[in-house]
């Protein structure tokens, strides 16, 4: 052997450094566990057992520091290329974790496998989409449980939004990198993950206390129809994680106009960029904040669409007055911030007002907060973008390029924000093919726009469904390829597909 | 004055030029032959020099200079040769020319040493915007705040006979302003009250911006206020155009033919439409309606293009053109053919300029009639011996004081209004007498 040749070494074939990104995952999940502990104190309180949370916790946090120490001497910096690993990992592990406690408990309505990674998807993924017919049948702790997995998935939906698939260039995402979202463009994925979560931490917890007391006070002062102060609790950690849980059967439609206005504004507040809402909240630049073109169309769409089903709902004779447009805006707000909570029953509307709910599935809350689906900078830049070429047809020679906030969108950025939304809607055209299929064989349903709001519902995290699965059901009578296809539909859909498909590519994985 | 002048290009050609007579200047320039052709032309000093070496400045004589002009084309250069001369010739005042407006603002705020830095985009482009704001005036300007217009309006055959035709003393001239000068086969008259106005005349016009449109009107009558206009070329200068006119809430069109040009005015300049192509195409004129603009600026940097693009653009009926002119004998070329007003960028620099080799007291200066007349906008001595005379008994010859500001009140005086000490006059003189014009007000 020529001395050369010793020190070239064996040929590397794997191009992504699985072991950092391991130790990433690690390094975050280990500190998952600790949210078991709050479930166990409702356990307590109520006799309960508290082993099955206790368990899940260990296994969680003993994994996460065992995968931690198994990579130690990986290195530190994970690069973009190890990300789209990392959060798809992260995804996964964190649904299983929500599983575990029911799998472990053996409750009559989660204890099936399949079922119960649906049901800690949903909550990781804050879709909402629940495969549990009676909920009121859930023991107090799996309720807070299940709220729980929300919650905590709400910041790190956050913290992904505003930190990671921005470094990741995924459909578009770097047009809304906020500076806010911590350290330089050059920081290391662990590091911006960790000052955007203590960053917004606070202002998530803070918002969460105040949607708190502002359900819980009117029902402490004595006005009837409102939560008691375990339903603030449940509802409040289910609106701000725009998650959709609830432990009313009749969800929202339960409570009185007053609280059902009041989850109106916590779920909007959920649905808008936590990064202007820092600006304007805790910075004070609210005319700044306000000049935001994605917050306009937000609320513009909020505003026109809710008032539009509710005037359909009027003139249909469904609900009169005040109480039409509380159900129209409610159930607008509720959709376009993927949240999923009703107030009324939606499945006896007329279908022109189903339909419109239907696409607005598609509208999806602002970018950087905890919503899901295609988001409304998406459609802002698509809608200039269109704009511009109808222009561009009669001015063939015309310079115009697509803005956003008086920025100019290159063109890889539009790109990348079309294909996003192609890729988006070939999801959800696959998803409701095997829903269709699978419904066509073994039921539950093969109606059009059940079919359409189950997929569009797990695939936007929206979570709420029509028919089978509408105001009066929930996604269990679904079969088991059903439900595991719409357990996907939820991961790709809150990782916005495009980490999860790269990684199917084998030009990922190779050198 | 000891006048050192770095750079002899166009900028410094005219500058050279508008010194040469009054002044002692050298001009250091890289380029010998540039030198060399300036030398012969004027009697000034030339000598070879690296603007950026120090050492070569000072032999070549920068310690003694009063005024050191930095005008190369060169930011940096200008830059780095005017520090030297804040050492080398302490107490001198120096000028800098920069292609950007951007240093002009940190001069404003303090950030550059230097007495003054001018931006030869920001001097065109105010140069543009004042021709499309008088689109009847060949040349105009303004002074004193804005308050005192100054134009040179070409007398049309179908001029108002309320001034054509007719002595001066009888006719009716618009309230508030006097006629500096009438210019007739190349000589300035300045009128009495027995002089007659016609046809073929150009009147150079000093009075408040709304009289000097009524003049416009009376002279050479053309359709209203220009709203629309297109710039062709999307350079530092027609960049520069395109930016004053939008600012001044006009609708801008502007087509540049390079990709790269276009793409950045049109990421800079969202309130202007940038078109990316040649603009010598007829099917692109009529498509997107051209001919229909009040006004188009020709900002390419090739002066034969300019006057080709301009002579489409006036074929196609564009009624109103105004062009840069970069080579010295575009002016008369473009007077021949079809562009109503020509600007030149070297000359509008030059103006801004020279005004510090003249007298401190001379605000402001501008030339024009291809720079053998000039406007002074000067605050009189309070020992000038023209202090307490009537304009009547003035002797002051060949020049015309055409507007009084008195506490920071513009008005136009008749002749028996009397000169008080500390009154800033505007006033119409030769370039040749202008340096006597300073020495007895």
């Amino acid at each position: 052997m020529t001395p050369a040749a010793e020190g070239i070494g064996r040929r590397e074939r794997l191009g992504v450094d699985v072991s950092a990104a391991l130790n990433l995952v690690g390094s975050m999940v280990k500190y998952l566990g600790v949210s078991a502990l709050v479930p166990v104190v409702f356990a307590v309180a109520h006799s309960e057992p508290a082993w099955p949370f206790l368990a899940a916790g260990a296994v969680v946090s003993g994994g996460g520091l065992a995968l931690q120490r198994s990579t130690r001497g990986a290195a530190e910096e994970v690069g973009v290329r190890e990300g789209y690993l990392v959060v798809s990992l992260s995804w996964l592990v964190a649904a299983v974790y929500g599983a575990l406690p029911y799998v472990l408990a053996g409750d009559p309505q989660l204890g099936r496998p399949v079922d119960a990674l649906f049901e800690g998807m949903s909550g990781f993924t804050t879709t909402g989409s629940s495969v549990v017919a009676n909920v009121a049948e859930l023991s107090i702790s799996m309720q807070v449980w299940r709220q729980l997995t929300l919650w905590q998935g709400g910041i790190g939906v956050v913290a992904l939004g505003l930190a990671v698939l921005p470094r990741l260039r995924v459909g578009g995402k770097q047009l809304i990198e906020s500076e806010l979202a911590g350290g330089g463009v050059d920081q290391a994925l662990s590091g911006r993950i960790r000052d955007t979560v203590q960053r917004f931490w606070s202002l998530y917890v803070a918002i969460t206390l105040v949607g708190f007391l502002a359900l819980a006070v009117p029902g402490w002062l004595g006005v009837k129809d409102t939560m008691d102060a375990y339903q603030s609790f449940i509802h409040t950690l289910g609106a701000i994680a725009s998650g959709g849980f609830t432990t009313e059967p009749r969800s929202i439609a339960a409570f009185g106009g007053l609280t059902q206005w009041t989850v109106v504004i916590l779920m909007a507040l959920a649905g808008a960029n936590f990064a202007l809402m820092y600006r304007a909240l805790v910075q004070r630049r609210v005319r700044q904040a306000l000049r935001d073109d994605e917050l306009r169309l937000y609320l513009a769409v909020l505003v026109v669409a809710g008032l539009a089903v509710g005037a359909l709902l009027w003139g249909d004779g469904v609900l009169h007055g005040e109480e039409a447009l509380r159900a129209g805006i409610f159930q607008v707000t509720s959709i376009v911030t993927t949240t999923g909570y009703f107030s009324h029953d939606y499945d006896a509307w007329p279908t022109a007002a189903l339909m419109t709910l239907a696409l607005l599935f598609f509208a999806g809350g602002c970018a950087g907060s905890t919503a899901g689906s295609i988001k409304m900078v998406r459609h802002v830049i698509i809608a200039r973008l269109l704009g511009r070429e109808v222009v561009r047809t009669v001015h063939p020679e015309l310079v115009r390029p697509v803005r956003l906030n008086g920025a100019v969108v290159d063109e890889r950025t539009q790109l990348a924000v079309i294909s996003f939304v192609l890729v988006y809607v070939a999801a959800f055209v696959l998803g409701t093919a095997v829903l269709a299929v699978e419904g066509m064989i073994r039921g539950p349903t093969t109606e059009v726009l059940d079919l359409v709001f189950a997929a569009a519902a797990t695939l936007g995290n929206a979570g709420a469904g029509l028919g089978p699965s509408g105001t009066r059901g929930s996604f269990a009578p679904f079969g088991d390829v059903s439900t595991v296809t719409m357990t996907l539909l939820m991961w790709v859909g809150r990782l916005e597909i495009i980490p999860v498909v790269v990684l199917l590519r084998r030009s990922y994985w190779r050198v | 004055m000891k006048v050192f002048l770095i750079g002899a290009g166009l900028v410094g050609a005219t500058v050279v030029e508008a010194l040469h007579r009054d002044h002692d200047v050298t001009v250091v320039d890289f380029d010998q032959a540039k030198l060399r052709a300036l030398g012969q032309r004027f009697d000034v000093a030339t000598a070879q020099a690296t603007a950026v070496s120090r050492g070569e400045l000072v032999a070549a004589g920068l310690g003694d200079a009063q005024l050191v002009i930095a005008c190369t084309s060169r930011d940096e250069v200008n830059l780095v040769a005017g520090s030297f001369a804040r050492g080398a010739a302490a107490g001198a005042t120096t000028i800098i020319r920069t292609s950007r407006a951007e240093y002009v603002e940190l001069w404003r705020e303090g950030y550059l040493e230097a007495d003054f830095v001018v931006s030869s985009e920001l001097e065109t482009a105010q140069a543009v915007s004042a021709a499309i704001g008088m689109p009847s005036a060949r040349h105009t300007n303004s002074f004193a705040d804005g308050q005192v217009q100054v134009a040179e309006i070409d007398v049309a055959d179908s001029a108002n006979t309320d001034v054509r035709g007719r002595p001066l003393r009888e006719a009716q001239m618009p309230e508030g302003s006097r006629v500096a000068a009438i210019i007739r086969d190349g000589r300035a008259i300045l009128p009495k009250g027995d002089a007659v106005v016609d046809a073929g005349d150009r009147l150079v016009v000093i009075g408040t911006p709304g009289s000097a449109r009524r003049w416009c009107e009376l002279v050479a009558p053309r359709r209203g206020d220009v709203r629309d206009v297109v710039v062709f070329g999307a350079h530092e200068l027609g960049a520069a155009i395109a930016t004053a006119l939008v600012q001044s809430g006009l609708d801008v069109r502007v087509i540049e033919p390079d990709v790269a040009r276009a793409d950045q005015l049109a990421e800079r300049l969202p309130e202007a439409r940038v078109f990316r192509c040649s603009g010598l195409d007829p099917v692109f004129l009529q498509r997107e309606g051209i001919a229909r603009a009040q006004a188009a600026v020709f900002a390419i940097r090739d002066d034969a293009r300019n006057l080709f693009a301009a002579t489409l653009a006036r074929v196609h009926g564009v009624p109103y053109t105004i062009a840069l002119a970069h080579e010295p004998v575009a002016e008369d070329v473009y007077e021949q053919g079809s562009i109503d007003v020509t600007i030149d960028p070297g000359g509008v620099t030059a103006d801004a300029i020279v005004r510090f080799a003249h007298d401190p007291r001379t605000r402001q200066l501008d030339t024009f009639e291809h720079d053998r007349f000039v406007v002074l906008d000067i605050t009189t001595r309070p020992d000038s011996e023209y202090v307490g005379m009537s304009l009547r008994e003035m002797p002051l010859q060949d020049a015309l004081i055409g507007a009084i500001v008195r506490d920071d009140k513009a008005f136009f005086p008749r002749s028996q209004d009397v000169l008080q000490a500390g009154d800033r006059v505007i006033v119409f003189t030769e370039v040749s007498r202008a340096a006597m014009v300073e020495r007895v007000l």
